[in-house]
């Protein structure tokens, strides 16, 4: 059997000397809930495993113009903390509903990240947050809008020598909301979830986004929709118009968890009631 | 394959172990340790069954690499009695028929004993919520759950 190395460094710069040698023979490994399945059915045979759960990379600090959550914060951590609730409720939500209480505990935001799965809980909600990813490699970091990170199931622009190590939650204004719907209610992945954020500026939309999960190869920001939206009365005939508009936008697939057909009819009520409950949600205000 | 040492703390002992890099808290607990209390349900994270305590939080040891814990406390329904007494879940989950097979058992005391040291006094839902990610597919959720209630009545 062929030896694996496993790896456990304390610093960054040797997390990255390691990744720059090992590139994408090397399995990163964090909390491991996406990773070790793969292991254990031999989905994936890494020549050596990197553990970056030592790099003192969980942290959530509130900043002048964002929040800084370091890449190997755990979901639990997330759903709890105040910071997150206060500035980030709709990540706080994804976070509770994402997983069962021993994967929250593990699971981290990096991970969901990385992952790219089109049904990431923290994603969704993260994209109507404008969120942005540090990127760290020997040679240096980059900063990348987590709308431009993915490329399509478990594709990103993430290069073999990269490690994230940051998210960079902007303290966006307005109201949001994140709803799921999945085949029961607890620990599940999400035939459709979505995440909505409206700037109002009085009885105007100022600024709007919409995020679909488990709708497109990647978790889908509505455009569309969202510019439907912007600089307009909100009405209950507007709601509705966004709702169906955002569904014309994705391109759901049928699996086992639901059909196209299914995903869409759900997902447009989804869509609805979260731009209605957003309505109703305090307002975040940095 | 190359073995290493991995050392952690295990139901209130030291244990030093000679692990490969591949080998999950599960492989290591019940293959190497003959802790068989966590059961191998699917591997994959969905069952449950292989739940234990670290550093006092739930997690899956078949999703933790076990070197990974080096260092750290690790607590398996085998450290949950107290000098021969059960542990008042252990009592509850027995007295009251918690189970069938009793597969599924280890992992649902674990969550449970995490559960009621965050929340002495957990609501109905709050105990559904907290414990989903354990399956019995022998279908004793209500005795599950009735059995955790009567710990937090104080009736154990």
């Amino acid at each position: 059997m062929r030896e694996v190395l496993y790896y456990a460094p304390t610093e960054l710069t040797e997390a990255t000397a390691i990744l720059a040698d090992h590139r994408d023979k090397a399995a990163v490994l964090a909390g491991g809930t996406d990773l070790l399945p793969k292991l254990n059915y031999y989905e994936v045979k890494p020549h050596a495993l990197l553990y970056i759960g030592r790099l003192g990379l969980s942290s959530i600090h509130n900043g002048s113009s964002a929040l800084t959550i370091g890449a190997t914060t755990t979901t639990a951590d997330l759903a709890t903390h105040h910071l997150v609730q206060q500035y980030a409720p709709a990540l706080a939500q994804a976070a509770r509903l994402s997983g069962s209480v021993a994967i929250q505990n593990a699971a981290t935001i990096g991970g969901n990240i990385a992952n790219a799965s089109p049904a990431a809980d923290l994603v969704v909600a993260l994209l109507a947050l404008d969120a942005s990813v540090r990127l760290l490699s020997h040679s240096g970091q980059r900063d990348v809008h987590l709308a431009d990170f993915f490329l399509g199931p478990h594709l990103t622009i993430l290069q073999p020598d990269e490690l994230i190590t940051q998210i960079h939650v902007p303290l966006s204004p307005g109201k949001t909301e994140f709803l799921k719907l999945g085949r029961r209610k607890g620990q599940t992945l999400a035939v459709v979830s979505v995440a909505v954020r409206l700037q109002l500026d009085g009885d105007l939309c100022h600024d709007a986004r919409i995020v679909l999960g488990s709708m497109a190869p990647t978790p889908l920001r509505c455009r569309t929709a969202e510019h439907l939206l912007r600089g307009q009365k909100i009405t209950t005939d507007l709601i509705h118009q966004a709702a169906t508009q955002a569904i014309a936008e994705s391109s759901p697939i049928t699996d086992q968890r639901a059909t196209a057909w299914y995903r869409k009819k759900a997902g447009e009520a989804l869509v609805q009631r979260a731009l209605l409950q957003a309505l109703d949600k305090k307002e975040v205000r940095p | 394959m190359k073995q290493q040492v991995l050392t952690f703390i295990l139901n209130g002992e030291e244990v030093a172990v000679l692990v490969t890099p591949t080998e999950t808290l599960l492989d290591v607990l019940r293959e190497r340790l003959q802790i068989t209390g966590p059961k191998r349900g699917c591997d994959d994270g969905e069952c449950g069954a292989c739940t234990v305590l670290l550093d006092g939080e739930p997690v899956r040891s078949c999703l933790t690499l076990a070197l990974t814990v080096e260092g750290r406390t690790v607590t398996t329904v085998e450290g949950l009695m107290v000098k021969g007494e059960l542990d008042r879940l252990q009592k509850a989950f027995y007295e009251r028929g918690a189970f069938q097979c009793g597969f599924c058992t280890p992992g649902m005391l674990m969550v449970a004993k995490s559960l009621l040291a965050k929340n002495p006094n957990p609501s109905r839902d709050e105990i559904r919520s907290y414990m989903a990610g354990n399956l019995c597919r022998c279908g004793s959720y209500e005795e599950i759950i009735e059995a955790i209630q009567a710990v937090a009545a104080g009736e154990y």
